[in-house]
């Protein structure tokens, strides 16, 4: 495992199951442990339960059953807990989320201005640090709509880094964009990893999981079939699930 | 990702409908005006065909010239307003307050509805399933009649409430359509961000749901300015009770009752044309 890592343990989940309506089993006793700095990559079929595992994280969809703790603060019914939680856990999603009636510059604002409750001057300055910093400083009083998907994206991971987040959750951030437009973000990322972030990384690009993971879990029906590092993982998987997934997406070009 | 999918398809058919009118208006020629004025004047030869044995069988005296000293009475002392304008304030009044009350009901309403509390939208059902299934003629007498004693509220408070909940069971129906369809993803968004509820709504959930239901709600302000016209029969004298009273007092009775209807008329294209222009200039900023 990389050097960076320190050791503290900032996500932790123990037994953790989810069942939607009409009995399907989205999580089943998922046990996961995350270091900071560590970037875990996840990755799965569809419905294998990867989504649904990033959103308990914050507090998105309630657990059934088991606990989460992040950052020493339990994720329990507690209301206060909840908000403390999501204001140290940033996530992107797969369709950006953007607020259409607000300019990239307020999407930025929104969090340090009226969760972290900065002045303007601090959230202004907070703001233009992060659009110079994924690219796209020209775009702070365009709206969302006038953007690409890649730009799109990339203000949704600034939105996300104003709160000056712990930990990151990304939930498939580039299967909405057009191939063309998966590198720009995919290249935030990639810095973000670099500077130290706590990640957790839902995605098919088997590249990025590569290039910048730390370790990778493989789901499959709302279980952990197989943790380990990312390279053991390419080139010698444990699990004959994975070997089977692994033949599928490579073959695919990574889907 | 089949939401993503239904949405793009969404957009491309609307995009292929507005490009569609554009064509249309294109094709769409205007006719010479010669042939539009014969065919305008061939129609009004029809209607006046129709109706003109009927107005020599009524054999009414037109007396518009007695009409201005309802709307201006002059006195020595200068021009007042007569009886229809200050009916008309009392209209604009009832209408202004009701449309507050109204949009304050409305609103708690719709949260209530919502709401995670089963009581909370138990409550709110049951307002709007009474409301909405009774006639406002009957709420505003059981208002007038049985409740306003109990409250101690006199003839105009009783009318503004009666108005406002009728108005309000509506509103909430509209605002409430407004918040649902905005789509999860913002909520989820929001949420992620840490934002306690009330500021979900406020900052992120509102603005979006009220862009989304201005025309519904435009439409809802005009019937409740003609809605308001009921109040004549609590005895307050609102534009409809003034001019039936003129009415009774000089037989103008055509007269006044297409004065009446003018200015509701007059009021109503005005407040529409207003709200366009406000949702012109919100369209511009917006989506």
């Amino acid at each position: 495992m990389n050097s960076k890592i320190t050791g503290d343990t900032i996500i932790s989940t123990k037994n953790i199951s989810k069942t939607f309506s009409r009995d399907i089993k989205a999580l089943e006793k998922v046990s996961l442990e995350v270091k900071q700095k560590e970037v875990v990559v996840i990755i799965g079929p569809s419905g294998s339960g990867k989504s649904t595992l990033l959103r308990c994280l914050n507090g998105l969809e309630e657990i059934d059953e088991g606990s989460i703790t992040i950052d020493n603060t339990p994720l329990d019914g507690h209301h206060h807990n909840r908000l403390k939680i999501r204001t140290e856990v940033g996530m992107v999603f797969q369709n950006f989320n953007l607020f259409p009636h607000m300019t990239v510059g307020d999407n930025i604002r929104i969090g340090p201005r009226h969760v972290r409750k900065q002045n303007q001057a601090e959230a202004d300055q907070i703001t233009d640090e992060l659009l110079k910093k994924v690219g796209i400083y020209d775009k702070i009083d365009a709206y969302p709509r006038q953007l690409s998907g890649g730009q799109q994206q990339r203000v949704a991971i600034a939105r996300a880094l104003a709160m000056n987040p712990l930990i990151m959750l990304f939930d498939e951030p580039t299967s909405a964009l057009d191939p063309e437009m998966v590198g720009e973000v995919l290249e935030v990322m990639k810095d973000l990893a670099h500077e130290g972030m706590t990640m957790l990384v839902v995605t098919h690009e088997m590249g990025f999981a590569r290039e910048v993971g730390d370790r990778i879990i493989f789901m499959d029906e709302g279980k952990i079939v197989e943790e380990n590092s990312i390279d053991d993982f390419f080139d010698n998987p444990e699990e004959k699930r994975s070997k089977q997934f692994l033949s599928k997406i490579l073959h695919n070009g990574g889907c | 990702m089949e939401l993503i999918f239904r949405m793009n398809i969404f957009q491309s058919v609307s995009e292929k409908i507005t490009k569609l009118h554009r064509h249309l208006n294109i094709l769409k020629v205007r006719q010479p005006l010669f042939y539009e004025t014969v065919k305008f004047l061939l129609f009004s030869t029809v209607i006046i065909l129709i109706i003109a044995p009927g107005l020599k069988g009524l054999n009414y005296r037109w007396q518009w010239y007695r009409l201005p000293d309802y709307l201006l009475l002059k006195t020595k002392t200068g021009i007042s307003a007569g009886p229809l304008l200050k009916g008309l304030s009392v209209t604009l009044f009832i209408s202004v307050i009701s449309l507050c009350l109204t949009v304050i009901i409305g609103f708690a309403t719709a949260l209530l509805r919502l709401s995670e509390s089963i009581t909370a939208v138990f409550i709110s059902r049951v307002y709007l399933e009474l409301i909405r299934n009774t006639p406002l003629l009957i709420q505003l007498f059981l208002m007038y009649f049985v409740i306003s004693p109990i409250l101690g509220i006199g003839r105009l408070p009783s009318a503004i409430l009666a108005l406002s909940l009728f108005e309000g069971a509506y509103t909430s129906e509209i605002i409430r359509s407004g918040i649902i369809s905005i789509e999860r993803g913002q909520w989820e968004a929001a949420h992620s961000l840490g934002l306690p509820k009330g500021l979900v709504y406020r900052l992120i959930i509102l603005p979006q749901a009220f862009r989304q239901v201005l025309p519904m709600l435009a439409s809802q302000a005009i019937s409740l300015i003609k809605d308001s016209a009921l109040v004549s029969t609590i005895a307050i004298y609102d534009l409809t009770m003034r001019g039936q009273v003129a009415i009774s007092e000089t037989f103008l009775t055509f007269e006044i009752w297409f004065t009446v209807a003018a200015v509701y008329l007059i009021i109503n294209i005005a407040l529409s044309q207003i709200i366009m222009i406000f949702e012109r200039r919100l369209k511009k900023v917006d989506l």
